[in-house]
């Protein structure tokens, strides 16, 4: 575990050195600060009490999703530990933890790539990393139609463009909502240089 | 609820942690996680196991889409883009996207335009150019 944090605080390293220091707004990914309590057992307290703090911690957040900060996707490196609280009537202790992490929060307006998961005659699933987004027929072009069969997709009336499942298509995101533990959107392909990517550098 | 109601990526309205926080391209995305996953294979065999699924279908994602597999590529990219006068969001964006024209640069980020920062076109075709030109020399 030790050798864990260290090599944390390496690549960290690394990406400040890549970092800018420009005022940063928002895109899909973003590296924040987050602060939680965890809580330990006695049972833990002896040399190796940090490292076991940043692996519940690690445990504990890492795949979660919420509606402020979106998914947690990795934690890169623990800022600060604060002094633990013992808590009244159980043994346990609670630390503030300051971490570092990756966190991944689709916005309203934002345009990014997504892969087709599910394609059906109300519009086509598709996912970008953790988050699924649903593109209704609405909000496809007009020129495109359903067809049913084997492989279900949306063609264009010459053929030239297709959308099927597990082709790449840029997206605009319309809306999102936040359930639970994921975190839904609602995209359209209708505007311009949006729809199937055919090579990694156009779409329209 | 209500404040993302006002939120629009188009228009650069966003809450105020995200200000505040540093945007990453998602090739810069794939070398930390891959960085990580290495780390973890290397202190136990079953690192598949361990890691969340949003991590894994994370890494997935930023695989496939990242147009840099170079670390230099894209500290080169990252120092490209910073030159002209961009927010971190339109600048990951532009990283992401590769846009070949500028008025596909315009369409993907609208606000480039409208905060009155790059007027001229032929700015943005200049680093659109630089940006393929990383690329092809990757």
């Amino acid at each position: 575990m030790r050798f864990l944090r260290s090599s944390l605080r390496r690549s960290e390293r690394k990406r400040r050195k890549r970092a800018r220091r420009e005022e940063r707004r928002e895109k899909m990914f973003f590296h924040i600060v987050l602060e939680r309590k965890i809580q330990l057992h006695p049972r833990y307290f002896g040399p190796h009490l940090r490292d076991k703090l940043v692996a519940k911690l690690m445990k504990e957040v890492e795949g979660t999703c919420s509606g402020r900060h979106g998914f947690v996707v990795a934690i890169t490196g623990v800022e600060d530990i604060g002094k633990g609280l013992i808590r009244e009537g159980t043994g346990f202790v609670t630390f503030p933890v300051k971490y570092q992490c990756v966190v991944f929060r689709p916005f309203k307006g934002e345009i990014l790539e997504a892969v087709v998961t599910m394609v059906n005659k109300m519009g086509f699933f598709a996912e970008a990393g953790p988050v699924q987004i649903f593109v209704s027929n609405h909000l496809i072009p007009d020129d495109m139609e359903y067809q049913a069969g084997d492989m279900p997709n949306y063609t264009t009336s010459d053929g030239s463009v297709k959308i099927q499942k597990d082709c790449e298509v840029r997206l605009k995101i319309m809306g999102t909502r936040v359930d639970a533990t994921e975190i839904f959107c609602i995209g359209t392909i209708k505007d311009d240089f949006l729809g199937v990517i055919s090579d990694p550098s156009a779409a329209s | 609820m209500s404040g993302e109601e006002e939120e629009n990526a188009a228009e650069l309205k966003i809450g105020d942690e995200f200000l505040k926080a540093k945007c990453l391209m998602n090739c810069e995305v794939a070398l930390i996680l891959d960085h990580k996953y290495e780390q973890l294979q290397q202190m136990s065999d079953d690192a598949a196991n361990q890691v969340s699924q949003v991590f894994e279908k994370s890494l997935q994602y930023v695989k496939r889409f990242s147009r840099y597999k170079n670390p230099d590529s894209v500290r080169q990219v990252r120092e490209v883009l910073s030159r002209y006068q961009l927010a971190e969001f339109e600048l990951c964006v532009l990283g992401n996207l590769c846009p070949e024209t500028p008025d596909e640069a315009i369409a993907m980020v609208p606000s480039m335009k409208t905060k009155g920062r790059i007027d001229d076109d032929e700015q943005i075709e200049k680093m659109l150019q630089d940006l393929s030109l990383i690329k092809k020399f990757e």
